[in-house]
């Protein structure tokens, strides 16, 4: 079991599986249940075969340190999105993310499309939320080899979404998806930084792999101040 | 694809942002002095994301 990954990777997976749900459930008001549990389980299926994949490619004997390097960057490409957004929702520059109004914006786009229409939407929507996840899952297995357990923390996710959006049979939206967001952020941006320096400058971090947890308070205070520090002149250009 | 390659790399800004962290880390471990890319890279990285976040 990759216990360092456990946190993020069953954050990231559950912020997005909520947006899946929501998108899959507006669906199925349109081509019913079955239909649209069948495109989300078609876009699963999709990611387990990119996630299977990628794990046998990856594993071919490629060089470690440019493997490592290309998952740094790319938990830096998603971390500082996913923090920056977190950061300007937070100060009141951005509206937080409404998984009501997501919910009649599928609504009003499958309104007027036919039924395949509106399972391509369901599709995609679960693949594309998905994509992040199997990023996630693909990034820290690449670093612990622990492909399995991995996949399950993201499945473990999943069941907990559905099981909750089948018990209110409605949009998550009392997930505080922004704080999850914020400590998401700051947990992948240090991963990030970390991989990638070492990836570039071999063991430099002092107190190696104990350095993330410093370099995931930097992220998260750092985070939290710019937060405030925002929302301070945004009120400041208002008056 | 445009939304898939949106999803993975998010947009030309995220990358120019992340590009320029990479460019601080990859300076310094050039320069023989891997040893303040430890402080410097996460100094960056914060810069990035608060350019990203009022943008």
């Amino acid at each position: 079991m990759d216990w360092p990954a456990f946190l993020p990777l069953f954050l990231t997976a559950s912020v997005e599986w909520v947006e899946a749900f929501t998108i899959v459930l507006a669906v199925s008001l349109t081509i019913g249940w079955g239909a649209a549990i069948g495109a989300a389980a078609a876009g699963l299926g999709t990611l387990a075969a990119l996630t299977a994949l990628t794990g046998g490619a990856l594993s071919l004997g490629l060089d470690l340190h440019a493997i490592q390097l290309v998952i740094g960057v790319f938990l830096l490409l998603f971390g500082v999105r996913w923090l920056a957004k977190a950061i300007a929702r937070q100060a009141g520059l951005k509206p937080l993310h409404d998984e009501d109004a997501e919910f009649r914006e599928t609504r009003a786009t499958i309104g007027k499309g036919d039924w395949f229409a509106a399972w391509l939407v369901a599709y995609k929507g679960t693949l594309l939320e998905g994509l992040e996840v199997w990023l996630i899952v693909v990034a820290f297995s690449l670093h612990s080899q622990a492909w399995v357990s991995n996949g399950l923390v993201a499945l473990l996710a999943l069941v907990v979404v559905c099981v909750a959006g089948v018990a209110v049979h409605a949009p998550l939206r009392r997930v505080p998806e922004n704080a999850i967001k914020f400590v998401v952020g700051a947990m992948i941006c240090s991963f990030g930084s970390f991989w990638t320096l070492e990836a570039l400058a071999g063991n430099v971090w002092p107190g190696g792999d104990r350095s993330l947890m410093g370099l995931a308070l930097f992220f998260l205070a750092g985070g939290q101040a710019l937060a405030a520090v925002l929302r301070a002149q945004s009120r400041h250009v208002a008056v | 694809m445009k939304a898939f390659a949106k999803t993975l790399f998010g947009d030309a800004w995220n990358i120019i942002g992340v590009a320029v962290i990479v460019a601080v880390a990859e300076g310094l471990t050039a320069l023989h002095h891997a040893d303040w890319a430890v402080f410097a890279m996460p100094a960056a990285g914060l810069g990035v994301i608060a350019w990203l976040a009022r943008r």
